[in-house]
């Protein structure tokens, strides 16, 4: 018996229809509990999932619903790594930006809720589509 | 998402229940607009919001614009862990008038 530790993956096919991200929302929320994030930790990670599929509905499917996103979200030696992966139009990295602080325009919430909450955020163009890659560490408060 | 409107005096109130998120969020939108320029004032009670994307924090600050423009008020008040946690993130609380209650969202002016 190996002492290597089996960790938890979850792999969805989801639809690019707005009424599936319930769905995701809570199988997130559940794993991101159970890695011990806290309650607001959990949400804000849930949030950030939940901005990053929104973001392939709007900018890389135009809001068309019968399309498919990819999503891997595994636990990790040391937090939770997502993977999402889509198959529309390539995001102009040019125009990927966060907001001013205090910024009154609606513009860009998404991407900045995104940065905020994960360590590592990567935007990538591969033979499969687009991969947008994040990673969040967890780190024990006592 | 349920949403409900009541009138207190001149001003509505907006109860919002559920989930805001890019499924939801127009349907807000467009109550929200419908609503706001027959009222000197709209207060919208976001304490039963159980989640709430970028999509409706998005509609809010265009809300808020709107209402500027057309020299109404719009209020929040009530905000639920959830919406707290999206305003923390996104730093956008200063730009809204926000207040614990119903009482004093709909007292001052």
């Amino acid at each position: 018996m190996g002492d290597t530790p089996r960790r938890m993956k979850i792999k969805f096919s989801v639809p690019s229809d707005p009424r599936y991200l319930c769905v995701v929302r809570g199988a997130i929320g559940s794993l991101s509990a159970l890695i011990g994030w806290d309650e607001s930790e959990c949400r804000a990670i849930v949030l950030a999932v939940d901005e990053a599929l929104t973001n392939v509905i709007r900018h890389a499917y135009h809001n068309r619903t019968d399309r498919l996103m990819e999503l891997e979200c595994e636990e990790s030696a040391d937090g939770l790594e997502i993977t999402l992966l889509d198959n529309g139009d390539a995001a102009d990295r040019s125009k990927i930006c966060t907001r001013e602080i205090g910024c009154d325009q609606p513009g860009g919430l998404g991407t900045h809720i995104i940065k905020t909450v994960m360590d590592r955020v990567a935007y990538e163009e591969s033979p499969e589509g687009n991969r947008f890659v994040a990673s969040k560490q967890f780190r024990k408060t006592t | 998402m349920k949403i409900s409107i009541r009138d207190v005096g001149a001003a509505k109130v907006v109860e919002v229940e559920g989930e805001v998120d890019l499924g939801s969020s127009p349907d807000l939108r467009r109550i929200l607009f419908e609503i706001l320029p027959t009222v000197r004032k709209l207060a919208l009670n976001l304490g039963a919001i159980r989640y709430i994307d970028s999509s409706g924090i998005a509609i809010l600050i265009e809300v808020l614009k709107q209402s500027q423009r057309l020299k109404n008020e719009f209020v929040l008040f009530g905000l639920s862990p959830a919406v707290q946690e999206v305003f923390r993130l996104t730093h956008v609380v200063r730009i809204f008038q926000v207040f614990p209650t119903e009482q004093e969202a709909l007292e001052t002016s």
